[in-house]
């Protein structure tokens, strides 16, 4: 997985490209932190450059979620595709995950 | 040798205090050598000094109490200093002794045929007695800092192997398998094999009253221990809910509504469940994310619909319950995702597209009570050994036509 993190205006936007996947694990807290950083009101995470996230990479957008919901500011996740967009389907997720 | 290893091996004061009641042995000729080494040794603050006067008897020495460092001196009568190290080094018991060699020459050649000899390391003659001091205690620190580390890891190692064969006892033993096969006349083809770290996948069957067998499968998010460590809370919990076994998505809410307080953040359990009559085919499931199971037929597969919020997540999952029939000639197929998620030779992902295109492929031969076995020899004959999580495999195969 690699990520670029992008911001304007309060605004974040988080590129990620690659699989998400459990060995991401310490990266990804380690976004969540730099997001935390900065004094975002919206943060998107545009996932149209990654081919597969498993159930561990879900669970951390649950917890980008969470954090998104204490710190204050609205997580967006957009551009699933393929396996990704059917992983969101199944697991009822995306809904939750763009609110 | 840093703080900061030493804090991970163990505190540093016990590894002070091991370096210093370490065993040194000796080993010179001369001996006034011995005794001025001795000294020093002594002044560093070290008690447990052995001494020997060859190569020899350092050797017999060795062979009776391994010391914890040997002090070598290179020209000795008899047995040298050389084929000393050469013998230890030959021997798998010594591979982690420090040799640290004494030598008053000092030609580069000398020095290669030393550490090619297997010496860990060279002090010249006349000995520098704080050096000597520095260099006897690294080594030490380092062979306890392994030794401490390697004592560490196989205890993690098998604690590892313990824990595995405690997460495959949950599943279900053969004895229920065939009582479950008997009385509902279906034949339950399963694999199960944990990934090389700990995995967080559970399947289950069992029979219930009114011509029904239930069956499960789930899969944790994640791995590792705490992966492992909930499938035996999700596995504890189940059994709670004896009375909503017939109603699957009464059955996922329930579990639910226990797990989301107790689940960690990005936490969750993907799952389907399914009550099957075994009279009439009949089925009632409910999902929660899993994978999409298949149903497979002599005309194809078709796909069930397992979507659902994982459970763990959402204290308002809104679980329903799907109703379908498992036709006379067709099994029922649930698996785990690391199925289609594990990488094959070319780097793609096999994809519910693949597994249904290899189920169908399979489907077309005789002997469907051995499809899963099939299909995973053909999965396993290109992956690695050690796969990235754990595999589940479970397929409820019609054992005659029903009337």
């Amino acid at each position: 997985m690699e990520y670029k993190i992008t911001t304007k205006d309060n605004q974040a936007q988080v590129v990620f490209r690659g699989d998400i996947t459990f060995s991401e694990n310490v990266s990804f807290r380690q976004l969540l932190k730099d997001i935390s950083e900065q004094s975002v009101t919206r943060c998107e995470f545009d996932l149209s450059g990654v081919d597969m996230v498993d159930s561990a990479g879900l669970g951390m957008f649950l917890i980008a979620r969470e954090q998104a919901d204490t710190a204050g500011w609205k997580l967006a996740v957009t551009g699933a595709q393929g396996h990704v967009a059917s992983m969101l389907k199944l697991t009822k997720l995306s809904d939750l995950l763009d609110g | 040798m840093t703080e900061k290893t030493g804090k991970q091996a163990g505190t540093n004061s016990e590894l002070t205090q091991s370096v210093l009641g370490a065993s040194i042995l000796v080993v010179d000729d001369m001996a006034l050598m011995r005794q001025m080494i001795g000294m020093c040794l002594s002044g560093g603050g070290y008690e447990n000094i052995l001494f020997a006067c060859d190569g020899d008897e350092a050797l017999t020495m060795i062979e009776a109490d391994m010391p914890d460092i040997l002090i070598l001196d290179l020209n000795m009568p008899r047995v040298s200093g050389y084929e000393v190290a050469r013998t230890l080094r030959a021997d798998a018991r010594y591979d982690r002794l420090p040799i640290l060699v004494q030598s008053a020459s000092e030609t580069p050649e000398e020095r290669v045929e030393v550490f090619a000899a297997g010496a860990t390391d060279f002090v010249s003659k006349p000995i520098n007695q704080p050096e000597l001091l520095a260099r006897v205690h690294m080594h030490l620190q380092n062979r306890f800092l392994i030794d401490s580390l390697t004592d560490f890891r196989e205890r993690m190692q098998s604690e590892l192997v313990m824990a595995r064969d405690m997460q495959q006892s949950l599943l279900p033993e053969m004895p229920s398998v065939r009582e479950i096969e008997r009385a509902s006349g279906f034949k339950l083809e399963s694999f199960y094999r944990a990934s090389f770290e700990l995995g967080g996948d559970l399947w289950g069957s069992w029979l219930l009253p009114g011509d029904y067998i239930g069956l499960f499968v789930l899969d944790i998010a994640g791995h590792g221990v705490g992966a492992a460590l909930n499938t035996f809370r999700v596995h504890a919990t189940m059994a709670r809910f004896r009375r909503a076994r017939l109603d699957p998505a009464r059955f996922l809410t329930e579990l639910n509504k226990v797990l989301v307080p107790s689940f960690p953040l990005g936490q969750f359990a993907t799952m389907f469940y399914v009550v099957l009559n075994y009279k009439t085919g009949e089925m009632t499931y409910a999902g929660a994310g899993a994978p999409r199971p298949m149903v497979i037929g002599n005309q194809g597969v078709r796909l069930l619909d397992s979507s659902g919020i994982p459970v763990g997540i959402s204290k308002k999952p809104d679980y329903v319950n799907i109703t379908d029939r498992l036709m006379p000639d067709e099994s029922l197929f649930c698996y785990s995702d690391v199925l289609i998620e594990a990488p094959q030779p070319n780097g793609e992902m096999l994809g519910e597209g693949g597994l249904i295109s290899w189920v169908e492929e399979q489907a077309k031969k005789p002997d469907r009570k051995n499809l899963v076995s099939r299909l995973l020899r053909r999965f396993f004959d290109a992956q690695p050994s050690s796969l990235p999580d754990d595999l589940t495999a479970v397929a409820i195969h019609p054992n005659k036509e029903r009337k």
